[in-house]
């Protein structure tokens, strides 16, 4: 007969409930776990069979073959030139130029609400994200109601004298610019708020200690909110970096023949071309990309700081 | 005991295997029944029950737009039960959907992609016996639409792809594809989202039509180099939706075009334009009906075939759409004169026939294409 020792008979509770929490964790988690195999996990692996042919969709599908990467990687147009000059490059550069300039326009924006809007914030909030309950799409096509040849701006500069009365500003419209114009305008509140997150979760005591050591309204911006709100920003890049790299919607509406990128080539070699292994490969290689950016995006954020 | 005893031994299990036995054997009849189908196209009917016994909701992959009644209103009069639409965005999609075991009774390709269904084994030959209006289809039409001589597509409507000018802004004198690469509509031309386009800059160039369908690498990569060149220079933007490239041509954005008639009857009121079949042969397509291999809606698919073809549907799809109808019998008095000269109503056998048409066809090299086409978008920037 064993002798049941007191701390085994305080801690035989605490298992159990650990035991229970275990349950539900695991009853929360696998909903999402078996969301994301199904829907994100499969039709990954399912897209990397078709880049290398162990799955065929139609005859003249190439069957277990490494041709269309050769292809995609060998090609100038794409990748394959002198670095920077392929169609890849070219959405990246517009996706950092993008990411960057929302983080600039959002950053005052979101200073503003979190420390100096006081009790408006919340409402001032809501109005800067009000046109963003409106369809994406909808948003999209007015640009192109603003910026067309016979839009309002060159109608406006045509009226002021600017423009002659046959004249265009040809990198208005169906250019890269308009592109970068329109995506910049699509994401900016989506930078706004996870910066306004951060800069809200300031401990303000921080502030007034720098000030009261006699720093500067620029240096404490410079030396304790910046660095101190860098979770959020970085956070907020991110939300607009990866997204956009693969953005094919805004090009086809207001990019014309100058803003075709790289999302355009797979969403063509998949829904226009019929060419699954092309865009397969593609995807495969966009989708690494991405993984390998994120993860060093996420060496510098602290994601929990974000939260907090 | 072997195990066949013991599951003759066991009622439930013999149930089941008597069931089985007997779904093989019922297998094996449709099966037999559908080879004779497929055997069919010239008009052998024997396996096929009468129309009463077909479950009779045919089930129509369309194009949108395609679901308004009065182009199978034939088929409803006689009292069939209203079919069920599914719509397609293109026959690349479908395709698509096809192998992954979407269901259809009928669905309505471009002739090119013909080939494609049959290689898929998803699509079996009409009896043309039963679509009485068959006879009066366009025969040239008609012909795109067989492979092997067994007619797998009903040819329905057509149209020509060829360029669309600002007649007063353009010399409208110049009877060739050109119209789409010329430096004297610089900055002025549209280009719909195809590679077609590197068809007919080959042709602008002297090539035969029917050997722009199959190209060597050597010519496509040349016409490509000469594409992305062109469209660097005189291109404004590839159109995608056609009432954008409407809208560009009224508003003076575009001179010269690639566009179908239907652009031409909706512009032609409204400013001066002129629609330019080059006499060196214009690149033409049909799209009809096909039929699925294994529909149990067999009869009524010929029904609905057969009130597509009448001619009364095609002098409305031609006056009122623009597109153009392989019925041979449409009442030209009641379309416009224009429309008839543009689409060569007069004598549209002659009209669609090399060496004045060349329609399209399926092209084993079709990847090819895309990806060069690809690769002019993708340089133009």
């Amino acid at each position: 007969m064993s002798i049941v020792q007191p701390s085994e008979i305080a801690a035989a509770p605490k298992r159990r409930r650990r035991r229970g929490t275990a349950k539900v964790n695991l009853g929360l988690i696998s909903v999402p776990m078996l969301w994301l195999i199904l829907f994100f996990l499969i039709p990954v692996v399912l897209v990397a069979l078709y880049s290398v042919g162990v799955l065929t969709l139609i005859s003249y599908d190439k069957y277990l073959s490494l041709d269309l990467w050769r292809y995609f990687l060998g090609n100038s147009t794409y990748l394959g030139g002198p670095l920077g000059r392929g169609l890849f490059w070219k959405s990246m550069k517009m996706s950092l130029g993008v990411s960057v300039t929302c983080v600039l326009l959002a950053y005052p924006v979101a200073y503003m609400l979190a420390l100096v809007a006081g009790r408006r914030k919340y409402t001032l909030l809501l109005v800067i994200i009000t046109p963003f309950l409106t369809s994406y799409l909808l948003r999209v096509l007015a640009w192109r109601v603003l910026l067309n040849p016979q839009g309002v701006i060159q109608e406006v500069l045509r009226g002021l004298g600017v423009l002659n009365a046959d004249g265009n500003v040809t990198w208005l419209y169906n250019s890269t610019f308009a592109v970068y114009l329109v995506l910049a305008y699509a994401w900016v509140p989506f930078v706004a708020l996870p910066i306004f997150v951060s800069l809200e979760s300031l401990d303000l005591q921080m502030l007034e200690a720098s000030s009261d050591l006699g720093a500067s309204r620029w240096t404490t911006f410079r030396k304790v909110t910046l660095p101190m709100s860098m979770p959020g920003v970085i956070a907020a890049f991110v939300f607009v970096f990866i997204p956009t790299i693969g953005e094919y919607v805004t090009p086809q509406i207001v990019g014309g023949k100058g803003g075709y990128l790289f999302g355009n080539v797979i969403q063509s070699s998949f829904a226009a071309s019929f060419d699954w292994q092309l865009g397969s490969a593609m995807s495969v290689f966009l989708l690494v990309t991405v993984a390998i950016l994120l993860a060093i995006f996420g060496r510098y954020l602290n994601v929990r700081t974000v939260a907090e | 005991m072997g195990q066949f005893d013991a599951v003759m031994s066991n009622p439930a299990s013999r149930r089941n295997f008597l069931k089985g036995v007997g779904v093989l054997g019922a297998s094996g009849v449709l099966a037999a029944c559908r080879k004779n189908v497929q055997a069919s196209g010239g008009g052998a009917t024997s396996s096929i029950g009468p129309i009463e016994s077909e479950p009779g909701l045919l089930h129509v992959h369309e194009w949108a737009g395609y679901d308004a009644k009065w182009l199978y209103q034939d088929y409803l009069d006689a009292g069939y039960e209203q079919p069920k639409f599914s719509f397609l965005v293109n026959t690349e999609g479908a395709l698509a959907k096809t192998q992954a075991g979407f269901e259809w009774d009928v669905t309505h390709p471009e002739s090119g992609y013909i080939q494609d269904y049959v290689n898929m084994g998803a699509i079996q030959p009409w009896d043309t016996s039963l679509i009485q209006n068959f006879a009066k289809l366009n025969p040239v039409i008609e012909a795109s639409g067989q492979i092997d001589g067994k007619q797998y597509e009903i040819g329905l409507d057509w149209g020509y792809s060829a360029p669309l000018i600002r007649a007063d802004m353009i010399d409208p004198n110049m009877d060739s594809y050109e119209y789409l690469f010329t430096d004297d509509a610089k900055g002025h031309i549209s280009w719909f989202d195809t590679p077609w386009i590197l068809q007919m800059a080959a042709i602008s160039q002297g090539m035969d039509p029917n050997h722009s369908f199959e190209m060597t690498e050597s010519e496509l990569s040349d016409m490509t180099a000469y594409t992305i060149e062109k469209g660097k220079s005189n291109l404004y933007n590839i159109w995608v939706n056609y009432q954008d490239m409407w809208d560009d041509v009224q508003t003076g954005n575009v001179w010269a075009t690639y566009a179908w008639p239907d652009a031409y009857v909706a512009l032609k009121d409204k400013v001066d334009v002129a629609y330019i079949r080059p006499t060196t042969g214009t690149l033409a397509w049909v799209e009809g009906l096909v039929l699925r291999s294994d529909t149990q809606n067999y009869q009524h698919a010929h029904k609905f075939a057969d009130a597509w073809a009448s001619a009364t549907v095609g002098t409305r799809l031609i006056s009122s759409w623009g597109y153009g109808h392989s019925n041979l019998d449409i009442s030209l008095a009641k379309i416009d004169p224009d429309v008839v000269k543009v689409f060569g109503l007069d004598d549209p056998e002659k009209n669609l026939s090399e060496p004045l048409s060349y329609l399209d066809r399926y092209q084993a090299e079709r990847n090819a294409y895309n990806r060069a086409w690809n690769e002019v978008k993708a340089a133009l920037g």
